[in-house]
């Protein structure tokens, strides 16, 4: 079925990984999120009014942003293709309209060209080539280091605009025609050329030349998984959903749940989690190892025939199989939510835990969010062990009961409700979690209506308004039925923040008032058990300049909480380029210097990612 | 309900890539270290076993499998599903089960005279094809064998009081229920996809299945039991004459306008 999809999107309107077949094999103990972002079909973009850094020429995204012209240097393409015959290259409109895209409100800009690797030394020699001195004609005797942008693509189910190449549609430069000076330790000596390592720096012109997508889809590969260890290696373009598909008879699956389908190396880089982190904790303590390649850092000299030959760029693996190590600099945690920044990871480690023998499904409906949110805090505090606990605000449950139509479904009480989910290894230890959480929610907080399942179709019911609330809460706005101007995933904008417990009660009802008080349409919910919640606002495209600066208010006010308690700007959605203004404030300037320094040993040359998470200076601070 | 027996077939996983070698004929399907698994429309004939076993106490499900010895690992994933015993006829290592040699005519014959050697067997489960050959046929040759009442496609099975199976088929033009009537002969259904959501087995189960028995008897030493003819069951009865890969799909054109795409279609005359 998978190799099916391949062939069809090879040349049409590439379909995100949807499965062309009705769902077949799922979960025994059916986890409870069906997915924050079920198969569907991609309607039209729609006029995306983010507010954070792209530069001007983004605001607008068309329905089909790619670049005008390719604005990759001359040759490179043809250089590839020359050494790697069966290397395929896609100049297709709308593969590269795709692999520009995530699944969010941020604006679309492509790649110049979409590279389907299969293997490291595919990725090395591709990297090799992206940062390159070349002598073109007009030069004159200073010659021009080309620069192309390099990004990873796994799923595309990116939420903060990672996969945007934050590129202009044309062929104008970032550097202009100035001569820089570079530090001549970024350079390889080439031979017989000693006379130009006695002055420190060489002078050269800097340009960028447009981006690649490096789409992971060929990294197929599953590792045997050995009875008795729980820990398997899968590569980077395998999606959770199909690794747990050939787990399914193992007794063991891979436990964190994004909601999307997305592959383990794109959950690699940006640290993903889910509902399940309350208690199998999110990638940074799931990745065991991993193998990346590194981009270069030194270039060749102009003379040599683009530099194929001389050192390829490294291929690192890191980590270890084993579940406790204390060998060295964590090498794995520096990739894990490095969005794509530091490498290309081709494979990763990741643990996985056996399937839980009982699981019970349960809710409860409390007067206000912030006494919900009391009741969550105080279970977690108790030491109380749950599954998933999730909690959605009253106008989650109003979009909800909005959504039901005509199905066994029943409409909830429009109250703050938390959704439980117990599971463990015998019947009385689940019960026991089950009868401990219910008495504080009913004795302690005055909840009420609390009901528990334990067959796998009632359970889906008592979670069926966590299961569609992001499309409920889209669909709150007018999503279809009306001119066109509805909300759609596409314009709609989903932003967490998260929190330690003793604030999150007051947190997360002020956001909720926020929203009442301004005027704003949007549904508040959270991984509560985490001190994570996010905040679902879709916006239509007949909406005031006013109501989004409002919206942008709310998301300010959030993310200013979160800072003034030491809580973090970003749960799960990573920074991207959206969130890098709020760094400084988290960590201070010494933290994001550090992250620079970082980013600038192992990534000399900006090539992977440039312009997220942190912004560096080409030539180390020579230049501005 | 006595005991329901349920044939599975380990096939190359459905998730796989298949390769072809043309220089090997009929047998070109490469199947050497290639990730096998249990038929997908067999795991889910072995869930709807199970569940019908939860639903009548003292009903006995029984897995059995015609195949090499890594059968017996499939054979163990349905115990660890929850049936309770199984059977596994050994081939040799060469014999292949994915329409070369072995045919569903081969299996129904065997298949019967389990049956018929079993006793008590009050229901057949089959997966509705198997995902190499595609053929569908063992279900319904092993009905006609037994003389047995059967209903393809399964979408849904409910067990009246009386021993009659009422089935839901999935058809082309819709939905047709079948009242199977208890006939003293077992009912054979085979499973469609919608039938169930085949469970994931926990550990426990997986542990707890490596001590159920499981009969392992070779393909000839059945064969003689039930009194067949070896060579009537191994000789195919019919023959694989050339086995290819489908041709790559070709690259389609990109047109400009709705004119030019109307222009090309009268070009190859797709329209009038």
């Amino acid at each position: 079925m998978r190799r099916l999809q391949q062939t069809i999107t090879s040349s049409s309107f590439p379909l995100k990984r949807r499965s062309l077949c009705p769902p077949t094999v799922h979960f025994a103990h059916r986890t409870t999120t069906a997915g924050l972002y079920e198969m569907h079909q991609r309607p039209e973009p729609h006029f995306s009014p983010h507010r954070s850094s792209p530069p001007p020429y983004l605001r607008y995204s068309s329905s089909s942003a790619a670049p005008l012209k390719s604005r990759l240097p001359s040759d490179f393409l043809s250089i590839l293709q020359r050494n790697h015959p069966n290397l395929k290259i896609s100049l297709n409109k709308y593969e590269l309209d795709s692999h520009g895209r995530g699944e969010s409100h941020h604006p679309v800009s492509p790649p110049d060209a979409v590279l389907y690797p299969s293997s490291v030394e595919e990725i090395q020699d591709i990297l090799r080539l992206c940062c390159r001195e070349v002598y073109r004609e007009g030069d004159g005797d200073v010659p021009t280091v080309e620069i192309v942008s390099v990004i990873p693509y796994g799923a595309g189910t990116s939420l903060e605009g990672h996969l945007s190449f934050l590129l202009p549609q044309d062929d104008s430069v970032v550097r202009n025609n100035d001569i820089v000076e570079i530090p001549s330790s970024l350079f390889e000596s080439n031979s017989g050329d000693s006379q130009l390592w006695e002055n420190e720096k060489k002078r050269v012109r800097i340009k960028r030349k447009g981006g690649i997508s490096i789409d992971m889809s060929n990294f197929q590969s599953i590792g045997e998984l050995t009875p008795g260890d729980g820990f398997i290696k899968v590569g980077a373009g395998v999606t959770r959903n199909s690794l747990n598909d050939a787990l399914r008879h193992t007794g063991m699956q891979f436990m964190i749940d994004p909601g999307a389908d997305a592959t383990l190396g794109g959950m690699t880089a940006c640290g993903a989690s889910g509902t399940a982190a309350v208690k199998y904790q999110t990638m940074r303590e799931n990745v065991l190892g991993l193998t990346a390649v590194l981009p270069p850092q030194t270039i060749a000299s102009a003379s040599n025939d683009a530099g194929i030959g001389l050192k390829k760029p490294r291929a690192v693996t890191c980590g270890s199989n084993a579940l406790k190590n204390s060998a060295g600099y964590n090498l794995p945690g520096l990739f894990v939510g490095s969005e794509g920044t530091l490498g290309v990871i081709t494979d990763v480690t990741v643990k996985i835990y056996p399937v839980p023998s009982h699981v019970i499904a349960a809710s409860c409906t409390f007067e206000d969010l912030h006494t919900a949110a009391e009741a969550v805090t105080t279970i977690r505090v108790l030491g109380i062990p749950v599954s998933r606990i999730e909690l959605l605000d009253k106008m989650s449950i109003r979009a909800f009961n909005q959504s039901v139509k005509n199905e066994e479904l029943k409409p909830m009480d429009e109250k703050a409700t938390l959704f439980f989910e117990f599971a463990g290894h015998s019947e009385s230890s689940v019960m026991a979690d089950l009868s401990a959480a219910r008495a504080v929610c009913v004795d302690d907080f005055e909840g009420s209506n609390f009901v528990s399942a334990t067959d796998e179709t009632t359970r889906s019911k008592v979670w069926a308004a966590r299961h569609r609330l992001y499309y409920s809460s889209i669909a709150l706005r007018g999503g279809g039925d009306d001119d066109g101007n509805g909300a759609t995933s596409q314009s709609t904008i989903v932003t967490d923040v998260c929190v330690p417990f003793s604030s999150f009660a007051d947190i997360v009802s002020a956001t909720a008032e926020d929203l009442r008080d301004m005027g704003v349409f949007g549904t508040v919910f959270g991984h509560c058990g985490d001190g994570n919640y996010h905040a679902i606002l879709p916006l239509r495209s007949d909406d005031t300049e006013e109501y989004k600066d409002k919206v942008f208010k709310v998301i300010e006010l959030m993310t200013e909480r979160a800072i003034s308690v030491g809580g973090s700007v970003t749960g799960e959605h990573g920074v991207g380029y959206g969130k890098k203004k709020f760094l400084e404030q988290m960590y201070g300037a010494a933290g994001v210097s550090l992250m620079q320094t970082i980013k600038t040993s192992i990534d000399p040359w900006c090539i992977m990612n440039p312009g997220k998470i942190v912004d560096v200076d080409l030539g180390l601070g020579a230049i501005k | 309900m006595r005991k329901i027996l349920v044939p599975i077939k380990r096939v190359i996983d459905y998730a796989q890539k298949i390769r072809v070698d043309p220089s090997k004929g009929a047998q070109g399907v490469q199947l050497k270290n290639v990730k096998m698994s249990m038929n997908p429309f067999c795991e889910i004939a072995v869930e709807e076993a199970i569940q019908l076993k939860e639903q009548n106490k003292g009903a006995e499900v029984v897995a059995i499998s015609v195949g090499p010895k890594q059968c017996t690992e499939t054979i163990r994933t349905a115990l660890a599903m929850g049936a309770d015993r199984g059977i596994h006829i050994e081939t040799k290592p060469d014999v292949r089960g994915d329409y070369i040699d072995l045919q569903p005519w081969a299996i129904a014959t065997l298949l019967k005279g389990v049956v018929e050697k079993e006793d008590a067997v009050d229901l057949v489960l089959l997966g509705k094809q198997s995902i190499d050959s595609d053929c569908g046929q063992t279900g319904p040759l092993l009905a006609g064998l037994l003389n047995a009442p059967q209903a393809t496609f399964a979408a849904n099975i409910e067990r009246g009081d009386d021993g009659s199976f009422t089935v839901e088929r999935e058809t082309d033009t819709g939905t047709e229920t079948i009242k199977l009537n208890a006939s003293g002969k077992p009912a054979v259904i085979t499973c469609d996809l919608r039938l169930n959501t085949p469970r994931y087995p926990t550990m426990p189960n997986i542990m707890k299945a490596k001590k159920k028995p499981v009969e392992t008897i070779s393909l000839e030493d059945m064969v003689k039991e039930l009194g067949l003819d070896l060579d009537e069951v191994l000789t195919p009865k019919n023959e694989v004459v050339e086995v290819y890969e489908p041709p790559p799909r070709k690259e389609g054109e990109t047109v400009g306008s709705i004119d030019e795409l109307l222009g090309k279609l009268k070009e190859k005359g797709l329209v009038a």
